[in-house]
């Protein structure tokens, strides 16, 4: 319903009575266009890429060709007419040609550029909408977002559960192998627990046992088998005073547990005290786990914070694997994949590509929270034949954070501040066999406007096959009425 | 009396009835109009069809819109005074007109608005936690749809029609405004029942509206993500705080009553005129009662306000005025002091007027309890303020930030993020939110003029209040968290290492830092940086003070090597005859004991101010 009225109104008046102007004069470069949808690769399935033409002009008119179809768009605000879109796309290569007329009434040409039809993304996502803020939530959603239209619904927002008297904060969505039958989140604060969607039911559990640290944060679902890896973490944050970033997020301490879903249990996959273990990731045959960490032989008790927060730009997480048998649920031996330090760099947030071959993570000066640092990029990292780069083609002045694979591992997802410095927008950028990620472009809106009218942030993208098949309502009730079935503890099984 | 003069009376007193809402108004415009500017400041409202969308997800949304519109002419107090009134009015008139009141119980429908007047007038620091977007305008506008409701249902009469409009309309006003439209369609079908003409199936009109009552917000659950327990109540003004709402929704509820009574106001035409005096009079004392009882009345409150105001137009000139003006009005008040608020925005325009050496120890300090009930952190109220001045943008912004995600946007929030957003160079943040002002009625300007600014550094450094707050963001970034302590955090910043890069500045701001923490040691070290960098022609007057009652205490021999005023010292002189008088004595008993012009000095400072809770 959202935006119907405009939209309506927009396509009625723009895509009417609008002539491709005679004779015109031509300007040596591409149009000026937000967002910058010039020359991207885009999946064959995917909404119309609208935009809005940033040259100073009178008036404007934008012509799309693809094969034997055209469309032509009136006004600065091209909004393309859906079905239109459909048939352009089917040429494979859509053309668009930007006009824009002077004050003295003369036409001028820009140099066209092109939409390259690609192969097919997962048609869903889903991500969590939050206010640029620090620590309150007074409203939170996961929301997911039909990529082939313009139609976002909400999974689940913590309005339905908190009170006046109590808050409540949701966060860390995943789901298994890109399906929503099995699926989780957190709730934290009033009716806290961690929501897990089994085979379509739901439940809640407290995974803090007295044994580990916290309950569960960052997420990784095994693969093939009923596990979740996760990291526990004691999450403190900052302010800068006069930075760019704005904050400065870390753990004093985190460890990785592992959940067993059949049996409701945690076991510890790893709680050295002078390591920081976080961002549990599976490779795709479930046979590796790779995450981070940081050795920190610092103080304990009360200064510890303090000392870490005055330390923090010698924290440097590397690149470790573990192996894993999940049949026997034994873990190999530590390895290391990547010496970050070595470089005085830091990686987070590794993801492996489905097919196994790459993995993709952020990489910045110090740290554990990309988000929050300008200087956070991509660097990937080829499982083959142990290379890696920094994905120039993906990295922007401004912070780039989580990302993830598509299910066909032709695309990724990414978050990043490229736009304003601030507000976290979702970005995606096709992968060819070479490993060659193609020019990022924003995820479509109706309105090309919305981003930057929009004042919150777009948080954890992740793809998804299909829509989550339990509704808010559900879930509220769920969350509301059941406590939190509290894990079992199981000591580690021998390396 | 005879029963012709009896029946007069209510109808004379009916007649008065307009007195009211001038005196209102007048009342509102000349005495609270900071009040109404911040309820102003904390709302925003843009005419943008994207933004307006965004209202749609929920019921009542659109009644807020609408009251978020009204609430706009607030920037003007006397003109959103007048619109608010005028809307009251009407919503009195009105009623009494629908429902065929009889004007000699008049007043009985000045009630309702009389409740809606106490409830926005009694809030006092609730200001600072009411979260619902256009809650100044919200109960009248709501009131007035419920009316609309009966008017609009009255209109189908045949009993088939009645059923159907009742529960088309019944729907959708309840998306539309919410609660009220729940309580319109309850009012109507009241109207229904009772009405004198020969209304068929009046029975099944109320068993159709009470179905819609039920069903209306339980048919908009699945669409919609607001807590369960709220979906009759929504549209009622909400707010963040851990107090139980239903309490503070209680009086809008009950104004409903009055208006769900209101329809059976017929009955009253068989009463003794004796009783229709009685009840004319009640309500007349009712409607002026129910307001002036429950007015919320602070001093400190209202000079608070006027002080931000002050800061948030960069008068900094009158803020030490505003203190002095109710210092001097409180002089004969023994348990009066300043709130910390006062205080600290004291300091701030000292120092933006360069007085603070001169003037620091002027006024009376304090840490008076802010008169009310819930908790109001001081960063809620002048967080952004302080962050944005002393030079912490990013201070700043977060608690622009954390406002925004608890209140939702503001006009004073996208200000101060624009700002700081400039400051840091973020041309294509600050133009996301000098959009956003751009597209208001009276914030337009402003972000017209701002817009030059961004990206042109030249500019900001000549540009007030940039000028003032560039040269105190000399230090290398530093991260910490206030932990909502404003002025705590601003201590811990201003008295820690002295950047390298320190400006003339930020040495005079370090220094009154230094000089209100009675740490002689980092006295004496701000003190020669000040010295060095601002090189004065002579030393300020409580400079001096600190300076020679340190040098005293410690005996350094900089007593003789500092230029001391003759009146310094003899002030400490005379200080130190009056203190051995006195003895130890507490802060409060101390400044009844001295004359003001010792209690205005650094020494009572020094001695006699202590135990000061700041936040």
């Amino acid at each position: 319903m959202k935006h119907l009225i405009t939209i309506a109104a927009i396509l009625g008046i723009m895509v009417s009575c609008a002539k491709v102007p005679a004779s015109t004069g031509t300007v040596d470069a591409e149009p000026s266009i937000f967002p910058d949808y010039t020359d991207v690769v885009i999946p064959s399935n995917i909404a119309p890429l609208n935009f809005r033409i940033e040259e100073k002009a009178e008036k404007y008119i934008t012509v799309f060709t693809g094969g034997s179809q055209k469309i032509i768009v009136k006004g600065d605000k091209v909004v393309i007419p859906p079905k239109k879109w459909e048939k352009l796309k089917k040429s494979g290569l859509i053309v668009i040609q930007v006009y824009a007329m002077d004050q003295s009434g003369s036409w001028r040409s820009f140099i066209p550029f092109t939409y390259s039809v690609s192969d097919e993304i997962d048609p869903y996502i889903s991500y969590r909408i939050i206010p640029v803020a620090v620590e309150s939530y007074q409203e939170l959603s996961i929301r997911e977002r039909n990529l082939t239209s313009f139609k976002e619904d909400i999974i689940f927002s913590n309005t339905m559960v908190q009170t006046n008297e109590n808050g409540t904060c949701i966060n860390c969505h995943y789901y298994k192998n890109y399906t929503t039958d099995n699926m989780l989140f957190h709730v934290r604060q009033y009716k806290g627990g961690t929501v897990l969607v089994l085979d379509g039911k739901l439940h809640k559990v407290n995974m803090k046992t007295d044994s580990t640290l916290s309950a569960g944060v960052y997420p990784a679902w095994h693969p093939t088998h009923d596990y979740i890896a996760l990291s526990n973490n004691r999450t403190h944050q900052s302010v800068h005073s006069v930075s760019h970033d704005k904050l400065e997020v870390l753990d004093d301490i985190s460890d990785l547990i592992l959940y067993d879903i059949k049996n409701n249990a945690v076991s510890i996959i790893e709680n050295d005290s002078c390591e920081l273990e976080n961002y549990p990731a599976w490779t795709p045959d479930g046979k590796k786990l790779y995450y981070v960490s940081y050795k920190y032989e610092g103080g304990y008790g009360e200064k510890r914070k303090n000392e870490m927060f005055l330390a923090r730009k010698d924290f440097h997480f590397n690149l470790y694997s573990k192996s894993f048998d999940p049949d026997t649920r034994t873990w190999g031996p530590t390895k290391m994949e990547f010496d970050a330090a070595a470089l005085d760099s830091s990686i987070t947030w590794p993801r492996i590509s489905p097919n196994g071959k790459r993995l993709l993570a952020c990489i910045s000066t110090h740290g554990v929270f990309p988000l929050d640092q300008i200087v956070s990029d991509f660097i990937m990292f080829n499982l083959e034949d142990g290379s890696y780069r920094h994905v120039d083609e993906l990295n922007s002045p401004f912070a780039e954070s989580y990302h993830c694979w598509s299910s066909n591992g032709k695309w990724v997802m990414f978050s990043t501040r490229r736009e304003d410095g601030v507000h976290t927008r979702l970005y995606f950028s096709h992968i060819d066999g070479n490993g060659h990620f193609s020019k990022p472009f924003a995820l479509p809106q109706r309105d090309p406007d919305y981003s930057r009218e929009f004042l919150y942030a777009y948080n954890i993208p992740e793809f998804m096959k299909e829509p989550v098949h339990i509704t808010p309502r559900q879930f509220a009730s769920f969350i509301s009425s059941s406590d939190a079935t509290p894990s079992e503890y199981e000591s580690k099984r021998g390396e | 009396m005879n029963q012709k003069e009896e029946n007069k009376i209510p109808v004379l007193i009916s007649k008065t009835r307009w007195i009211l809402p001038i005196a209102v108004w007048a009342i509102l415009s000349f005495c609270t109009p900071q009040f109404l500017q911040k309820v102003e400041e904390r709302s925003f409202f843009e005419f943008d069809l994207f933004w307006f969308c965004g209202f749609l997800d929920k019921p009542s949304g659109i009644l807020s819109w609408c009251s978020l519109f009204f609430t706009q002419f607030l920037y003007i107090p006397w003109l959103g005074a007048l619109v608010w009134v005028l809307l009251l009015t009407l919503s009195a008139e009105l009623t009494r007109i629908v429902f065929r009141m009889p004007s000699q119980i008049s007043f009985c429908t000045y009630i309702p608005a009389a409740i809606f007047i106490a409830y926005n007038m009694s809030m006092g620091y609730m200001i600072y936690l009411m979260n619902h977007p256009g809650f100044f305008f919200l109960p009248v506008l709501g009131y007035l749809w419920a009316l609309l409701t009966v008017i609009a249902l009255r209109k189908a009469e045949k009993p088939v029609t009645s059923i159907v409009f009742t529960v088309i309309w019944g729907f959708a006003g309840y998306y539309v405004a919410g609660f009220y439209g729940l309580a319109g369609i309850a009012a109507a079908a009241i109207d229904k029942a009772v009405s004198k003409n020969k209304y068929r199936g009046r029975m099944l009109s109320l068993a159709v509206a009470a179905a819609v009552v039920i069903l209306a917000p339980i048919l908009f659950l699945g669409t919609t993500t607001y807590y369960l327990s709220t979906a009759w109540t929504i549209g009622i003004p909400d707010h963040v705080h851990s107090v139980s709402l239903e309490r503070l929704q209680l009086p809008i509820i009950i104004a409903f009553l009055f208006f769900l009574l209101a329809p059976l106001s017929g009955m009253l035409e068989k009463m003794a005129s004796k009783s229709i005096v009685y009840i004319q009079c009640t309500a007349l004392t009712a409607a002026i009662a129910i307001p002036a009882i429950s007015w919320y009345r602070d001093s400190n409150f209202k000079t608070e306000l006027k002080m931000i105001q002050a800061a948030e137009n960069l008068e900094w000139e009158n803020i030490p005025a505003l203190l002095n003006r109710l210092s001097t009005e409180k002089e004969n008040d023994s348990s009066w002091q300043p709130t910390r608020v006062m205080v600290v925005l004291k300091d701030l325009a000292l120092i933006k007027t360069g007085q603070e050496g001169n003037r620091a120890f002027d006024f009376e300090d304090g840490d008076k309890d802010q008169k009310r009930r819930w908790d109001v952190q001081m960063s809620m109220q002048i967080g952004w303020i302080m962050g944005f001045h002393y030079g912490i943008p990013g201070l700043c912004q977060r608690w622009c930030y954390e406002e925004s995600m608890l209140f939702g946007w503001s006009n004073t929030t996208l200000k101060y993020n624009a700002m700081t957003s400039i400051l840091f160079g973020n041309t294509e943040l600050a133009n996301k939110y000098l959009n956003k002002l751009g597209h208001t009625l009276f914030y337009n300007k402003w972000a017209k003029k701002q817009r030059p600014l961004c990206n042109d550094r030249n500019l900001i450094e000549k540009t007030a209040p940039y000028d003032q707050i560039l040269p105190l963001m000399c230090y290398d970034d530093l991260i910490s968290s206030d932990q909502e302590g404003c002025e705590i955090f601003l201590k811990r910043h201003f008295n820690g290492p002295s950047p390298q890069n320190s400006t003339p500045l930020y040495d005079r701001v370090s220094l009154l830092f230094a000089i209100k923490s009675k740490d002689p040691t980092l006295f004496w070290t701000r003190f020669f940086l000040y010295l060095d960098s601002n090189n004065p022609e002579k030393i300020d007057r409580y400079y001096q003070e600190a300076a020679y009652l340190y040098s005293n205490l410690e005996n350094n021999g900089l007593l003789e090597a500092l230029p001391f005023d003759d009146q310094v010292k003899k002030l400490y002189d005379s200080f130190k005859a009056t203190s051995s008088k006195i003895g130890p004595k507490s802060m409060n008993e101390a400044r009844n004991l001295f004359p003001a012009n010792l209690r205005h000095t650094f020494f009572y400072y020094y001695y006699y101010v202590n135990n000061l809770n700041v936040f």
